[in-house]
């Protein structure tokens, strides 16, 4: 991968709508309409394979395209020949449906983690920049492809079980994916136009997912509170956009910023929009002050989809926040000086993010509840990262960067715990603490998962997230912001008191009465397990996360230096 | 003198016109009260049920679907339009055709899917297809 526009570069956003079709295409297979289309499939791909040892032999290209296409164009023809020739078109295809939108999610990540391993691997890598600016794939792009890739795997595999004996299931992974497209280029988006297209793309599926269980009354009103604050803050941040459009005459990132490198006559206007784009982003990463659709959606939504909202959405949502602050709003005390000084309302809201999330999650008596509070303060955590921009600028980087290793290694303890409730709600165990006594006993797995999954989120060294959080509070305090740190601090002491009490209730107390549990639901196991095990393995493993995430920042921070050796030694 | 008068003007024509044509007929018609003008529809049609009628939801499926492709046509116009001329200028058949196939291509997956859930075969039974 070089500068030089090719759409492979976005091969992990592709990969995922590629495999949302593919799900809807085998769906919308019927009993007249099966076997013709296979053998047009298969026809299609045994004429490529012509075209491919035609371009081969001649030595040259066919229609413009050289014998690698060709050949690709084939693979793909049979693939989808060969699955379409799987289909049940009287059945429900469950299993076909489900391990499809999995394999597309892995081979996402796959996608992912080889593009960074080039970037890991080559010295003189640069960031692929498509359609004109408007896109680009650079280290955080597809740091964040990786987690929304991931996120989904997890997702779809535990939904297998979750989704049993519901209808549309083909239609719950269409728009799974879709929206993970949607998430995957918001990492890539570079102008404020891409990053809003981008942005309802994540969000119109997250809409009819949360409202996926139609005959329950929490599901469609969660639904609908999500849907309506969602259309509210999307047209606080289109008006921002066109706000900070009418002060620069550009949308484009790097255009904005010289555009504003001088300072601008329009101050006013510049900041009204600029606040509102924090309205745009706050709503999407669940932070104050747009956060109370938070508890409704992900108390409402199938856990599964909490989930996917609560880790990837939220992810995708700081890393537009991420690129449009650092690239088009730089630098900061540029910013400060003509009166926008925005690192100034990241600080507020990251310390009343973190501290409403947690006080509101110590009081709630609903596992999932207390969850979605605990996202909102983990977002506070995260926002850190913006937060201490304005200090010491050689350490911005390690600070903007733990905050993308939280992120990351929160996309896989959070998606755990929140696939943990929909294991449990897949049993009928009820919602609050007390129902969770003695699940110790009846399901050792998964609850020992769960305990692994909390403690890191807490940030016991039991899981990656004690280094993540530990990195993000360090970094905080070496760019000058020690109370930042302090306030983080603070907050995770009291999040250990919520957390402890469902690990309490799991392995110490007594079940009030005969707590049976029907069913081994090998889906949800292997995805929570799966979580639990990545959590602990990123423990001994995180210095790769932690160099790539310091290094993606590193290119998008203007004067940071490079701390990665300084600060691991 | 200051542009913006015209378009103070303009405002202030926009509203004295109308109520100007209000008053002047209200001034010259004849008063003729009669039951009849009374009615919702002066035809004469009599109206009957409620007026929150609940419309089959299969209007609302055709409108998405319509809505669909009236983009999709807008989106094509203009591609037509370069379509000619840019092979003419040596552009690559499949640079110029590939983008637009896999777009409509998308849109087909979505109508097959929309076609095999039955949103495209209007309902035959007359139970079903009542607008109540």
């Amino acid at each position: 991968m070089s500068s030089h526009a090719s759409l492979f570069a976005l091969g992990p956003a592709l990969y995922l709508a590629a495999t949302g079709l593919l799900v809807l295409v085998l769906d919308s297979v019927g009993r007249t309409t099966r076997l013709p289309f296979a053998l047009g499939s298969a026809v299609f791909g045994v004429a490529a394979v012509g075209a491919a040892a035609v371009a081969a032999f001649t030595g040259g290209t066919l229609l413009g395209l050289g014998v690698g296409a060709h050949a690709f164009a084939a693979m793909n023809a049979f693939l989808v020949a060969f699955l379409v020739y799987l289909v049940d078109p009287s059945g429900s295809n469950r299993l076909l449906v489900a391990s499809v939108a999995v394999a597309g999610a892995v081979f996402s990540l796959g996608n992912a983690a080889y593009y960074l391993a080039y970037f890991g691997t080559t010295s003189d890598a640069q960031a692929a920049l498509l359609f004109g600016d408007q896109l680009v794939v650079d280290q955080m792009s597809l740091l964040f492809m990786a987690i929304a890739a991931s996120v989904t795997a997890l997702v779809a595999l535990a939904s297998y079980d979750y989704l049993e004996g519901h209808a549309y299931q083909a239609e719950y992974y269409a728009l799974v994916l879709l929206a993970a497209t949607g998430m995957s280029l918001m990492a890539a988006a570079n102008s404020l136009a891409t990053v809003f297209v981008a942005m309802e793309l994540a969000s119109l599926p997250s809409f009819a997912l949360v409202a996926f269980l139609k005959k329950n009354r929490g599901s469609v009103e969660a639904g609908l509170k999500y849907f309506l604050i969602g259309a509210l803050s999307s047209s606080f941040f289109a008006y921002g956009i066109s706000l900070v459009y009418a002060t620069t005459g550009s949308l484009q990132l790097e255009a904005v910023a010289s555009a504003l490198s001088g300072g601008t006559e329009f101050v006013g206007m510049l900041g009204i929009g600029m606040l509102m784009l924090v309205g745009g982003f706050a709503y999407k990463t669940a932070s104050v002050p747009f956060h109370f659709w938070a508890p409704e959606a992900y108390e409402g939504a199938p856990a599964p989809i909490s989930a996917f909202i609560s880790s990837a959405s939220k992810a995708a949502g700081f890393v537009i926040a991420f690129r449009v602050f650092t690239v088009a709003f730089t630098p900061a005390g540029l910013f400060a000086s003509l009166g926008i000084d925005w690192v100034l309302v990241f600080q507020i809201l990251a310390v009343v993010t973190m501290t409403l999330g947690n006080f509101a999650a110590a009081t709630q008596e609903n596992v999932k509840r207390m969850l979605a509070y605990s996202s909102i303060g983990h977002a506070g955590y995260v926002l850190i990262g913006l937060a201490s921009l304005g200090g010491v600028a050689s350490q911005g980087d390690t600070v903007l960067g733990a905050s993308m290793m939280h992120l990351f290694v929160y996309g896989f303890m959070n998606t755990g715990a929140f696939l943990f409730i929909a294991l449990v709600e897949y049993w009928g165990v009820g919602r609050t603490f007390e129902d969770y006594a003695g699940l110790g006993r009846k399901a050792p797995v998964a609850c020992a998962a769960m305990t692994v999954f909390l403690f890191s989120l807490a940030g016991l060294p039991v899981g990656a997230g004690f280094l993540s959080k530990y990195v993000l509070f360090f970094g905080a305090v070496s760019a000058g912001f020690w109370w930042l740190a302090a306030v983080g601090a603070i907050n995770s002491a009291l999040s250990l008191y919520y957390y402890t009490r469902v690990v309490k209730a799991m392995w110490v107390e007594e079940p009030n009465g005969e707590l049976e549990l029907q069913g081994r639901p090998t889906g949800l196991y292997a995805a929570v397990v799966a979580a639990a095990v990545v959590t602990v393995l990123l423990l001994p493993g995180f210095f790769p996360i932690a160099e790539t995430a310091i290094e993606a920042a590193n290119a998008v921070l203007p004067n940071a230096g490079d701390t990665t050796t300084a600060f691991f030694g | 003198m200051n542009p913006w008068i015209a378009v103070g003007a303009l405002g202030v024509v926009s509203v004295v016109i109308p109520l100007s044509m209000m008053l002047v007929s209200s001034l010259l018609r004849p008063s003729v009260p009669e039951d009849s003008k009374r009615t919702t529809y002066e035809s004469g049609e009599v109206p009957t049920g409620g007026t929150r009628i609940r419309f089959n939801i299969q209007y609302y499926m055709v409108a998405l679907l319509f809505v669909v492709f009236d983009i999709e046509t807008v989106l094509i116009f203009p591609w037509t339009v370069i379509y000619r001329s840019a092979l003419e200028d040596g552009v690559g058949l499949v640079t110029v055709l590939a983008p637009m196939l896999i777009f409509i291509g998308v849109l087909v997956v979505g109508l097959a899917w929309a076609w095999h859930n039955g949103a495209v075969q209007w309902s035959r039974d007359p139970q079903a297809s009542e607008t109540q």
